[in-house]
């Protein structure tokens, strides 16, 4: 059954993602090119060495270990329960590209992207879950939203929780 | 290939592979699947599981008859928890999914074929009559 933007969003709210932004696309078969699997791989791996613009997310919100971070950013290792998802599938026309990634928690967010598209599937009009950044994180998991000074906020208040604790006011 | 050789070869590209399952948690996730008429567990499976609760390479899972607990961010739902809430999804009838990577899905039904499947739409992309070349594909597929 078509979804509406309004049914879309109650189902991806219902999935756990309720400020998850959704893009509507008219799904049309294309042609994936044969050495695509190869060229996904290293492109997961270049996408990973972008990552260093993101250590909020990755070092407060995913809470990663100083190794995790370098080996992901190195481009070495992916850590536990994190997943890269296209932006758009390669078989709607979505391009093998670095702006076509972002990452994720494999379970549940990852695994429940699955299902609401599959959930859509035979649609007319297909809503894919579209975050802003390239890592999504939902804001009741700690994650940082678009805009204002939040990144510095969170830092200034961890800071003072940290002096606080030491004793250092 | 059987059971130890499979592990064995997905050892040595990584996996990590969970304690195995008690008898008694691989019947209860049989006969939940059943109730929920999934297809029931083949011999592979029920063998499979007397040595892995779970298995994982990067982003390939297999689903074990229990939640994996791996911390707060990372659990591995069990094979169970997957398929019910797939129950109203008519794409799946009569199949159980019993891993995934960040590409495909993975299927048996009760007639021992096992499945790669479209992650976008459940299609069938390819059959298998060898169930630890779908496992094994399920898991390197997912191999960072």
């Amino acid at each position: 059954m078509q979804l509406s933007q309004d049914a879309a969003e109650q189902r991806i709210a219902d999935l756990g993602m309720d400020d998850m932004p959704l893009e509507p696309l008219r799904p049309t078969p294309h042609q994936i090119a044969p050495d695509w699997f190869k060229r996904y791989h290293e492109l997961v791996h270049a996408f990973t060495t972008t990552l260093t613009d993101s250590i909020q997310e990755l070092a407060i919100s995913l809470n990663l270990s100083q190794q995790d971070f370098i080996d992901l950013i190195m481009g070495r290792r992916i850590p536990t329960n994190l997943s890269v998802r296209f932006r758009v599938p390669l078989v709607w026309g979505g391009k093998l590209e670095i702006d076509n990634l972002f990452m994720c928690l494999t379970f549940p967010y990852s695994h429940n992207m699955d299902r609401f598209i599959i959930e859509q599937a035979g649609n007319d009009v297909i809503w894919l879950p579209n975050p802003s950044k390239k890592i999504y994180i939902p804001t009741h998991l700690g994650g940082i939203g678009d805009g204002g000074n939040a990144t510095q906020d969170r830092l200034s208040e961890i800071a003072t929780q940290i002096a606080t604790s030491r004793g250092m006011e | 290939m059987n059971t130890t050789e499979f592990l064995s070869l997905v050892k040595s590209r990584g996996a990590t592979i969970y304690p195995a399952a008690a008898k008694r948690d691989t019947e209860l996730a049989n006969n939940a699947l059943q109730s929920r008429r999934c297809a029931m567990l083949p011999s592979v499976f029920l063998d499979l599981y007397n040595f892995a609760s779970a298995i994982n390479i990067g982003n390939g899972y297999i689903f074990g008859p229990i939640n994996v607990d791996r911390g707060i961010n990372a659990p591995i739902p069990s094979i169970v928890d997957i398929n019910i809430n797939l129950i109203s999804t008519p794409e799946i009838r009569g199949k159980t999914i019993f891993g995934r990577n960040d590409l495909f899905w993975f299927a048996f039904d009760a007639f021992g074929t096992f499945y790669m499947l479209d992650n976008l739409s459940l299609r069938v992309l390819r059959k298998y009559d060898d169930p630890y070349r779908a496992m094994t594909d399920c898991l390197i597929a997912g191999k960072f």
